[in-house]
């Protein structure tokens, strides 16, 4: 069962188009990443799946209800859209409370979600004396208050500390344990790589990719980053490695050889070969992040000229 | 929609919303009631068309409604706060990401704009009531020094401090809905203030002083008259029809901006 399907979904806003005919469905249960550059089409995507914006064509659903009646599941789906947004001189406690009468909850949910993100205790204050992790803690409790089938959550992570990023990492594996789904948007791709069991890729308002992290993570291929001892060496390695065959990408202080781990002697024997010493020769696995910018584009340049290419798509 | 009132109640209550509009409504009261005791005792009076506040004579300060008539006096004065605090707590829901909760939370636009409205109602009620109040307890000692005579004043008291205090309350909800219509379309507190009150202090005044151009109907000086329990220029039930008309054609225009328009920011 699909959670969210979208068909030939549209958005656009005057000349930029920020969804393209977007096309995908996200499986029921577990954390689905939602990646893309700037500017990719992610929150215009939230946006219409909450009903704050409407398509300009194509359709969409969530929880089997199309998002043109978004009160036949809002009640179902918690969400956390960009930063955090409270009124500041009223508590956090008085915060929740006003969201939990609108959505017409008992208030012990509100000592409920308080608890789940540790912020009992500090639930009386005024919100504007809240550090940004304690606001975006809060988001998150906000967006448990209805104990949802769905969570939308936009930047989870942004603000908190490390520990609280660990805490909000275990939270999005428990909730999806639970057997709740949680789609969570976030350019923190090592954290979406951590916890996610489902992956969809956006560029351009354009579907890169959906299906299940393991999938995606098949196309990491192993990579040996080298370096010469003196940086004066470094043009000359790296002439040695391309006269061998090898593709070489300069990344930092390093020569990034595409080459698997049985390579490794084959390369150092080269150097020597060249007159170079070798200070360091590190085998490696490509991350998630290697494959995104690899599908998405590692530069501003190469994104800006995509979009140029894309011809009046989302800047 | 009982939801949405309780939920916008709650919101409601910060304690620099609530002292900022019951204190500038205590200050108009009691600044009104001394100024206009200072000029009827004095015999004197504003120039005509001045904006924003309207003196009685000081036969009809001397008179049973004399009591509450510094409200009417000050009206335009409680309309602009008024105005300005229905058009923060509207607007501040934009400037502050919340409506993009709110409309996730409750996407039954109108019944978030509903339980907005009657929220702010059930407020302006209460800050009419602490003008009034403060009224009373301002303009009783200003008299007794000013030598004028409050003799009449206990005539028909009851029934006196009530009209007056519909009267007010009726004149602020128009006000408020103003505020909130146009912060609706702003989505801007400031823009909202600067256009209701620069409607009221420069349009509306130069209007006036246009003779040839009929004002009775313009929104702040129908308001007016509906604090005033009516005008020689017009009727109460004149004021009453039109600031009804004007409340109903601003709510109308905010609820189909609010239903339809994209929640972006």
């Amino acid at each position: 069962m699909s959670v969210v399907t979208t068909t030939d979904l549209t958005r656009r806003f005057g000349p930029i188009t920020a969804l393209d005919r977007l096309t995908v469905e996200l499986p029921a249960a577990g954390v689905i990443g939602l990646v893309g550059p700037n500017g990719s089409g992610k929150s215009t995507l939230i946006r219409i799946l909450l009903g704050l914006i409407r398509p300009t064509s194509g359709s969409a659903t969530v929880l089997g209800s199309a998002t043109r009646s978004p009160a036949r599941y809002a009640s179902r789906v918690g969400v956390l859209v960009e930063s955090p947004a409270f009124i500041a001189g009223l508590s956090a406690r008085a915060n929740l409370v006003s969201l939990a009468r609108l959505r017409r909850l008992p208030l012990e949910r509100v000592d409920a979600v308080l608890t789940q993100v540790g912020l009992v205790g500090r639930d009386r204050e005024p919100v504007k004396r809240f550090s940004l992790g304690m606001k975006q803690r809060l988001g998150i409790a906000a967006a448990l208050l209805s104990d949802p089938e769905l969570l939308i959550l936009d930047e989870p992570t942004n603000g908190l500390d490390p520990a609280g990023i660990v805490e909000v990492r275990e939270l999005l594996r428990d909730l999806g344990r639970e057997g709740r789904t949680v789609i969570v948007s976030s350019h923190q791709l090592s954290e979406i790589e951590a916890v996610c069991d489902h992956l969809v890729v956006i560029r351009f308002g354009e579907l890169i990719f959906s299906g299940p992290m393991a999938e995606m993570l098949k196309r990491t291929r192993e990579h040996i980053d080298i370096a010469a001892e003196h940086a004066a060496d470094m043009d000359r390695l790296e002439a040695a490695l391309v006269a061998g065959g090898w593709a070489v990408t300069a990344v930092d202080d390093v020569l990034r050889v595409a080459a698997a781990a049985d390579q490794a002697a084959d390369l150092n024997r080269a150097a020597t070969a060249a007159g170079v010493t070798l200070s360091r020769l590190v085998v490696a696995q490509d991350n998630l992040e290697e494959i995104f910018l690899e599908m998405t584009g590692r530069m501003d340049g190469e994104l800006a000229s995509g979009r140029a290419a894309a011809n009046g798509k989302v800047a | 929609m009982l939801a949405a009132v309780r939920s916008e109640l709650t919101r409601l209550r910060q304690p620099r919303l609530l002292v900022t509009w019951f204190g500038l409504m205590t200050l108009f009261a009691v600044m009104i009631n001394t100024i206009m005791i200072t000029f009827a005792s004095g015999g004197g009076s504003l120039p005509p068309g001045a904006p924003g506040v309207a003196f009685p004579t000081l036969a009809e300060l001397e008179s049973p409604s004399g009591l509450m008539s510094g409200l009417a006096a000050a009206s335009s004065m409680f309309g602009m706060v008024t105005l300005s605090i229905w058009a923060v707590v509207t607007a501040g829901d934009y400037g502050s990401g919340l409506i993009r909760l709110l409309v996730a939370a409750e996407p039954r636009r109108w019944r978030l704009l509903a339980g907005k409205v009657v929220a702010l109602v059930i407020l302006t009620a209460a800050a009419t009531t602490v003008a009034a109040v403060v009224n009373v307890f301002a303009v009783l000692p200003a008299a007794g020094a000013a030598g004028i005579s409050t003799a009449a004043w206990g005539t028909d008291v009851v029934a006196v401090v009530a009209g007056a205090w519909v009267n007010l309350f009726l004149a602020l909800c128009a006000w408020g809905v103003l505020g909130l219509v146009i912060a609706t379309l702003a989505r801007s507190a400031a823009v909202a203030i600067a256009i209701g009150v620069g409607y009221v202090l420069v349009v509306e005044s130069v209007v006036k002083m246009v003779k040839d151009v009929p004002s009775d109907w313009m929104l702040g000086t129908t308001l007016n008259a509906v604090a005033s329990g009516g005008t020689a220029a017009v009727t109460y039930g004149t004021a009453l029809a039109l600031a009804l008309g004007y409340v109903a054609l601003g709510l109308v225009l905010a609820g189909v901006v609010f239903v339809r328009r994209d929640v972006t920011d």
